[in-house]
């Protein structure tokens, strides 16, 4: 199902990032071999310039990432129009077996190419430059995982059939109409709610000892907790909170709530969900730089700045899932 | 105020000063770019409008349809069939529907005619707040007619007051109006003639007992195609559509066209980005001189790229604005003429349809992505090429 305005949106983001990021690579091996510090020659200054052409280029990659992300999920919600059985995107994302892995996967893009910048803003921090090489060892990496997002947003779209009607044969009689695929069926609301508030108090907790006393086997901790607490949200209002904003208590979709009807309140819920937990679990990927030549203030001041971030933001968050459940709790639903 | 932010707002400061020093060369491009997301964005904001449009009259559709087809061809459908389904549970009314073109000679126009009972249609007797003028016609009243707008332009240049018809053998039956739709259901009824079943049966010389298609309406919605899957058990020489099945067609159809036509436009694209990138790559002696003064003045490779970014987001978010504000007006104002015969079809009786996009973020960020994103990604290099000239470039005399 190529032949639509999205598919080819998505089409033109996977290039653009490719593009990006594969002019990136470029530099980044002629940079990895042949970067030397001391060394005061031609090809080194000229080196030391492409590096603000890389970290551009990845910088641009995440911006566009993230559009395609958004792009990604919309697509999937026009699609499920033309899809028999689909009531929203969850049903089309559910369409075919690319659809779900190609989410998770641009989702993990959006955090790998964060952390390349975060690298990068550290190293420059410093003169010497001390982690050019495995910021670029990184970004080699990153390129499979690349052509893994493109490949599967590519198969995915591929294996869409519109189910429309034929001249030959009457109509294909897909799922009833009625409530659609949920993700993650089966879960008890009183259990994820519980996890929820109280792996976010845990990590109040956790965040502010952090504060007071900077420990290593704390800030692991906190990282980890950040992980286990972005899962989990997005479990939450999947299967919790997304009811309570649409008013039904069948509808659970974590998509819908990014459409008009509902006044765009997944924008304000996923960004600073998404932000906090990037910038709680940079805190982790900071961790072994601490001791580098040169990056000995800059790495503990980025470290406590994201952990406060991470923490307001998560709080928005929480207050902002828990808004319309407690509107709920308290006047008893619309009417 | 804090010291990040004040500098950017020197930098911003400096870039509007730069792109009006340099304001033909931003002008063109902006023109340019400015055009081309016209382009994309009049497609974007037609098939939305149509899409709604066609949701709107799709909600009156009867949510099941049916049809008889033999040697894959469609045929009428005996009234019979209709006893054969009165078993099945759900169904709230079945109506024979009679209908068919009527070519016009004189006005080389298609007209649809239409003939059903609608006594028997749930919201039936509703139909008399959709007519501009006159009445429906009593539902035993033989040689009455109700016309749309377009039908009743057509008889209006002919200069009669009867609407004449010829039958296959030519011989004439003419009818009285009645009443005439209002303007605002022309997607609907701008072509349409409604007749009593039975006028409407002798104007095709349909056997009586013969109908063109059954609507079937079903009281729960969620019952349709349970319902849809015992009537084609039942009839299995029938094609049962539903309303959904019809909605999801439009949809595929008007994205198909969309898509279509945005594979056309990425030659457009494509020429604009090379253009784009051309005019970004050529520094002219001024530009590097600039660049290598602002470097000996202490501007790091980060505060010239920092300009150049604004400079695109900019220019682009501009013509961004001027593009799709100009789409809208082309759309809503002059009702899309450049794009419509793509997108809706040809037809000599064409509806009067004034198209009301209701544009949605994901409109937008559709038309950004068709856009603005591959300008973006086809300046970024040379932003970097034009911030790393080199500091000595201004002493050499270049």
């Amino acid at each position: 199902m190529f032949l639509n305005s999205w598919s080819i949106a998505l089409v033109i983001c996977g290039l653009v990032v490719t593009f990006l990021m594969g002019f990136a690579a470029r530099s980044g091996i002629r940079v990895l071999f042949h970067w030397n510090p001391d060394s005061d020659a031609n090809r080194q200054i000229q080196l030391e310039n492409e590096i603000w052409l890389t970290s551009t280029l990845v910088e641009c990659a995440l911006g566009v990432q993230i559009i395609s992300l958004v792009v990604f999920v919309l697509a999937a919600d026009f699609y499920s129009q033309a899809i028999v059985g689909a009531m929203c995107a969850t049903g089309s994302l559910l369409a075919n077996n690319f659809g779900v892995p190609a989410l998770i996967v641009k989702i993990g893009g959006v955090f790998f190419y964060g952390f390349w910048i975060v690298l990068h803003q550290l190293d420059i921090r410093s003169e010497h430059y001390p982690l050019v090489r495995l910021k670029y060892v990184y970004l080699l990496l990153l390129l499979p995982f690349l052509a893994l997002d493109l490949t599967l947003g590519v198969l995915y779209v591929a294996g869409l059939h519109p189910d429309i009607i034929t001249s030959c044969c009457a109509v294909v009689f897909g799922e009833t109409a009625g409530g659609g695929p949920n993700l993650l069926s089966g879960w008890s609301p009183r259990l994820s709610l519980s996890l929820f508030y109280g792996s976010a108090l845990a990590l109040l907790a956790i965040g502010i000892v952090l504060l007071v006393r900077w420990r290593m086997w704390a800030s692991l901790l906190f990282s980890s907790l950040c992980l286990w607490f972005f899962l989990l949200a997005l479990m939450a209002v999947t299967t919790v909170f997304s009811s309570y904003i649409y008013a039904m208590p069948f509808h659970k979709c974590p998509f819908c709530i990014l459409k008009a009807e509902y006044h765009y309140i997944g924008f304000l819920l996923y960004v600073p969900l998404f932000l906090g937990a990037f910038l709680g679990m940079s805190v982790i990927v900071a961790e072994p730089l601490r001791s580098l030549d040169g990056l000995e203030e800059v790495v503990p001041r980025f470290q406590k700045r994201a952990v406060v971030s991470c923490l307001a933001l998560l709080l928005v968050f929480v207050g902002v899932a828990t808004y319309p459940y407690l509107r709920y709790l308290i006047l008893g639903g619309e009417g | 105020m804090d010291s990040g932010l004040r500098k950017h707002l020197n930098i911003l400061d400096y870039t509007l000063l730069s792109l009006w020093r340099r304001r033909l060369k931003n002008l063109s491009i902006l023109l340019v770019f400015a055009g081309v997301i016209f382009l994309v964005a009049s497609f974007e904001l037609v098939t939305q409008a149509l899409t709604e449009t066609a949701d709107r009259a799709l909600r009156n559709v009867p949510e099941i349809t049916l049809q008889r087809l033999s040697a894959g061809r469609q045929e009428t459908v005996p009234l019979t069939y209709m006893e054969r389904l009165r078993g099945i549970f759900g169904i709230r009314e079945i109506v024979p529907r009679v209908w068919g073109y009527y070519f016009d000679e004189v006005s080389g126009a298609n007209y649809t005619v239409m003939g059903m009972d609608r006594r028997r249609m749930p919201g039936g007797k509703e139909m008399d707040l959709a007519l501009a003028r006159g009445d429906m016609p009593d539902p035993e009243e033989r040689g009455a007619a109700v016309i749309g707008q377009g039908v009743e332009t057509v008889l209006r240049q002919k200069g009669g007051s009867l609407l004449s018809l010829f039958r296959p053998d030519l011989s004439q039956v003419s009818f009285e109006i009645a009443g005439v739709f209002a303007p605002a259901t022309d997607i609907l009824t701008s072509d349409l003639i409604v007749l009593h079943p039975e006028d409407a049966r002798d104007l095709f010389r349909i056997p009586s007992g013969m109908a063109t298609d059954l609507l079937v309406y079903v009281a729960n919605a969620d019952e349709v195609s349970t319902i849809a899957r015992k009537i084609a058990t039942l009839l299995p020489d029938t094609r049962v559509l539903t309303r959904t099945q019809i909605r999801k067609t439009y949809q595929v159809v008007f994205g198909w066209r969309s898509g279509f036509a945005s594979v056309c436009l990425l030659t457009a694209l494509t020429a604009f980005v090379i253009f784009a990138w051309d005019k970004a790559s050529g520094l002219s002696p001024e530009e590097r001189r600039e660049i290598s003064v602002l470097k000996i003045l202490g501007w790091e490779t980060a505060d010239i790229l920092a300009i150049r970014f604004w400079e695109g987001l900019l220019v682009a978010g501009l013509a961004f604005v001027l593009g799709c504000t100009a789409a809208y007006v082309h759309v809503v104002f002059y009702d899309a003429s450049l794009f419509r015969p793509v997108l809706v079809g040809w037809s000599v009786i064409r509806p009067d349809l004034r198209l009301l996009p209701t544009p949605e973020l994901a409109n937008f960020l559709l038309i950004f992505c068709g856009s603005v994103l591959p300008y973006l990604a086809a300046t970024v290099i040379p932003a970097w090429r034009s911030a790393s000239v080199p500091a000595e470039t201004a002493l050499s005399g270049m």
